[in-house]
């Protein structure tokens, strides 16, 4: 452990790999010392083991209809947070409702981002009117707002979670193209910049290898702000019946279900909000601590 | 015969409708092996030389010629094996998330060069650096180490010439002897020529065989080093620059 | 007669990889005079200017045996009693006009704010103080630059706006960290001079932290050298020159000259007793 420890924090480490491995540590230990974003780590961390161990931790089916259990209040021995109006175990499909949430998550999150920070570097970067078609652009998507746009595309693609997710991240891209913009026009003008140029390198080089790195950590931190917001559109959209279909356990259907029964059986409704709730909270607190790691103007020098 | 030809350079900036004259009307030539200094304060445009002859900055009259031809605009790959530069800040010309690895490599992928591993570590041998430093980030990195891993990423193409501005202003005094013995030896083992921009008259002195003086974007007053040392200088700006220098004679 | 008396001076950061001594038991006195501390980058000079305004922000910490600035030990002060002091009694000049001149502000506000606001006085009376003020440090236009916005100011009056803003409530002491650097050698005279005529006329003290050896020389009464959060040497600024302290006498040698040799400059040796 020691060893492990010197060898991470060698200020001259002897290849590539150490190099990263260190900052990474470096990382790990300033995000160490800010406890709100270890709790969302914590958060994130349970949501990630809870989806993936979903069918061994389960204590029931989330499929399987009882309907002489329905509507069971929580505490109830067996069902500790009650049955929905089927008699489904509803921490059961709160479980498995997990992995549908974080599949969403995962998608948006490999596809927004990206095309946000093509856009952005590229339309930052090259100026004139490459940067006002592709801003004119982004404006146009982001002056509609978000929700309404996803529910017309799906209104057209058809409900389910692929079409869910593409209308999401169709939706999400138009911020992180403004704010890699915003970042490439300092980093256009700085001299390490002028240096590359000046060995020759093309503007495909540059962007990708010298501007994106740069962008990545605020576009990061964005993400995982945002994750709060898409795990809610995406409970929207399953609310309004337009993302995953029922019987699946998404989250947002599970509200959507449960409304009927608000007054009378409260938890119907309220323990997927509860989860909702947390996992945002959890990537809000995660995505505030990282803005500390990573944002290269707090690094010490 | 001469390497670099200025001739009757001038630079205008366009900024909101309104020009800004930075270069007017300048010309100098420097000859092969030559080390070359222009000195002046902010704002007389000899930093904004350095940028026309890399095609930074909009050259509106005149021509620079590289060793006898007009150079094309934009640059192309082959200047950058001729002409490299060292910038003023070394905190800012390093890429903050490169490891000195990558940087020093990155100019040998780009054109293509093979034998990277082995010309990293001699680079790095050349301008002091021990090889433990090839994985660092500049930010693990003194002022000076920096601007060494700077010249030696100038130098990794090899060029005939090197623009150097102001390398040393940031700079601490023990820090700048080393950085200009550097030079001045690498200058010596390669054959080098130098173009060196400073505000300091002692650090031009001690770099540079001629010097122009520059003000307000003209050139003032051309001269040698000799002169300089013994204060022969015929117009009255670039007296009132050396008077302000004056604690920096010798004895 | 002292102004300020710090003893054993100390300021440590504590870091990832454990803590970093940035100033290792300081101690000078100060009268009304002009004193100069020099040192390369990392010698703890800043630090030092700034701790005497308990201006360290943590990670980083203070601590002292004493900081007695006109019999107050600025060690026990509260937070409310500092900010009383700063600015008022004790003023700061930076390096960069830039990033200490608020960028929405015109200067006038800025400089008639504090006048306004801590001594409360009416508009006409602040604008002709803050009018003096700016005369006071040989600003020839002083009606427009009252108007400006610090981005439209040069560097060299962006300083002098400085300047005259730390003035205004007429300090004591004034700890000017490089305030001269980032100006043109003709513009640094001027400002030096200013600096040196409210030192004689207002009886003020002066600390003058900078790297420049042959500038503190002609401009300080006395001299604290440091170097990796020491004090190494202290003496007469006018003997600096023939200074004899390994450290001092390498970092003056290691200068090129006009008119010098031609061969490498000497190396600054760090190997003696005194580097540790």
């Amino acid at each position: 452990m020691t060893t492990l420890r010197a060898w991470l924090q060698d200020p001259s480490p002897t290849s590539r790999r150490q190099a990263r491995l260190g900052q990474l540590w470096l990382a790990w230990l300033r995000i160490r010392r800010n406890r709100l974003a270890m709790a969302g780590l914590v958060i994130v961390g349970i949501l990630l083991l809870v989806a993936a161990l979903a069918p061994w931790i389960a204590p029931h089916d989330p499929f399987v209809q009882d309907l002489g259990n329905r509507l069971k209040p929580p505490g109830t021995p067996g069902q500790w947070l009650g049955t929905d109006d089927f008699g489904r175990d509803i921490l059961s499909r709160i479980m498995y409702g997990a992995r549908i949430t974080l599949y969403i998550i995962a998608l948006v999150a490999v596809t927004a981002p990206v095309l946000g920070l093509l856009v952005g570097t590229i339309s930052g970067y090259f100026g004139g009117w490459v940067d006002a078609v592709l801003m004119r652009l982004t404006d146009i998507f982001l002056a509609f707002p978000r929700l309404i746009l996803a529910l017309a595309l799906v209104a057209v693609l058809g409900p389910g979670i692929e079409n869910a997710v593409l209308a999401i991240a169709l939706t999400a891209w138009p911020p992180y193209a403004r704010v890699a913009r915003a970042e490439t026009l300092t980093i256009r003008s700085s001299d390490y910049i002028a240096a590359v140029r000046l060995q020759g390198a093309g503007a495909p080089r540059i962007i990708l290898g010298h501007v994106v790195p740069m962008c990545l950590p605020s576009v990061i931190i964005r993400v995982t702000l945002d994750m709060a917001g898409v795990i809610l559109i995406a409970a929207g959209l399953g609310f309004l019946g337009l993302g995953v279909q029922p019987p699946q356990p998404e989250w947002g259907l599970m509200i959507s279900s449960g409304r009927k029964f608000l007054f009378e059986q409260w938890w119907v409704a309220t323990m997927p909000g509860l989860a909702i709730f947390i996992v945002s909270l959890g990537f809000n607190l995660l995505g505030d601590g990282l803005r500390d790691v990573l944002d290269p103007k707090s690094a010490p020098k | 015969m001469s390497l670099i030809e200025i001739d009757h350079v001038s630079v205008t900036f366009r900024a909101k409708g309104r020009e800004v004259r930075a270069v007017e009307d300048v010309s100098f030539s420097v000859d092969e092996g030559e080390s070359f200094g222009l000195v002046g304060e902010s704002g007389s445009g000899k930093s904004t030389i350095l940028r026309a002859i890399c095609g930074m900055a909009p050259v509106t009259a005149g021509t620079i010629r590289i060793g006898g031809k007009a150079l094309p605009s934009p640059r192309g790959s082959g200047f950058a094996t001729q002409v490299q530069m060292v910038f003023q800040d070394p905190y800012a010309s390093l890429h903050p998330r490169h490891t000195i690895d990558r940087t020093l490599s990155e100019p040998l992928a780009i054109h293509g060069l093979r034998d990277s591993d082995a010309r990293v570590v001699q680079a790095l041998q050349d301008v002091g650096l021990p090889p433990g430093f090839r994985f660092r980030y500049p930010h693990q990195l003194s002022g000076g180490q920096r601007q060494r891993v700077a010249i030696a990423r100038a130098l990794m193409l090899q060029p005939r010439i090197l623009l150097l501005d102001e390398p040393t202003s940031a700079l601490d005094a023990s820090v700048q002897a080393e950085v200009l013995n550097l030079l001045s030896r690498l200058r010596e083992e390669r054959g080098l020529t130098f173009l060196m921009v400073s505000h300091d008259l002692a650090v031009i002195d001690h770099m540079c065989d001629r010097i122009l003086v520059m003000q307000h974007g003209r050139a003032v007053e051309q001269m040698r080093r000799e002169d300089l040392a013994q204060a022969r200088m015929t117009t009255p700006y670039a007296r009132s620059l050396f008077d302000a220098s004056a604690d920096r004679m010798l004895g | 007669m002292t102004l300020l008396d710090v003893r054993n001076l100390r300021v440590t950061f504590d870091t990832e990889t454990g803590p970093v001594e940035a100033v290792r038991g300081v101690s000078f006195s100060l009268g009304r005079e002009r004193l100069g501390i020099v040192g390369e980058s990392g010698s703890g000079k800043t630090m030092t200017g700034r701790a005497v305004l308990r201006l360290i922000r943590p990670p980083g910490r203070i601590e002292a045996d004493a900081m007695l600035f006109d019999g107050q030990d600025l060690m026990r002060a509260s937070d409310r009693e500092m900010r009383a002091l700063r600015g008022k009694r004790i003023g700061m000049v930076m390096q960069d006009p830039k990033y200490s001149l608020n960028p929405v502000m015109t200067v006038g506000d800025q400089l008639t704010e504090g006048l306004r606001r801590r001594d409360g006085l009416g508009r006409r009376d602040a604008e002709a103080k803050a009018l003096a003020a700016l005369e006071a440090v040989q600003i020839r236009d002083p009606q427009r630059v009252m108007e400006a916005f610090p981005h439209e100011l040069s560097g060299g009056m962006g300083q002098r706006v400085m300047i005259a803003m730390m003035l205004i409530p007429e300090p004591d002491l004034l700890i000017a960290d490089e305030p001269t650097s980032a100006l043109d050698v003709t513009v640094q005279a001027e400002v030096l001079s200013i600096l040196d005529r409210l030192v004689r006329e207002r009886g003020m003290g002066l600390i003058f932290i900078s790297h420049d050896l042959r500038l503190v020389a002609r401009f300080c009464d006395r001299v604290l050298v440091m170097y990796k959060g020491k004090v190494v040497e202290e003496l007469e600024a006018r003997h600096l020159l023939e200074a004899k302290h390994p450290y001092t006498r390498g970092l003056l040698d290691c200068l090129p000259r006009i008119g010098g040799p031609r061969g490498p400059l000497p190396a600054l040796d760090r190997s003696g007793a005194w580097a540790q």
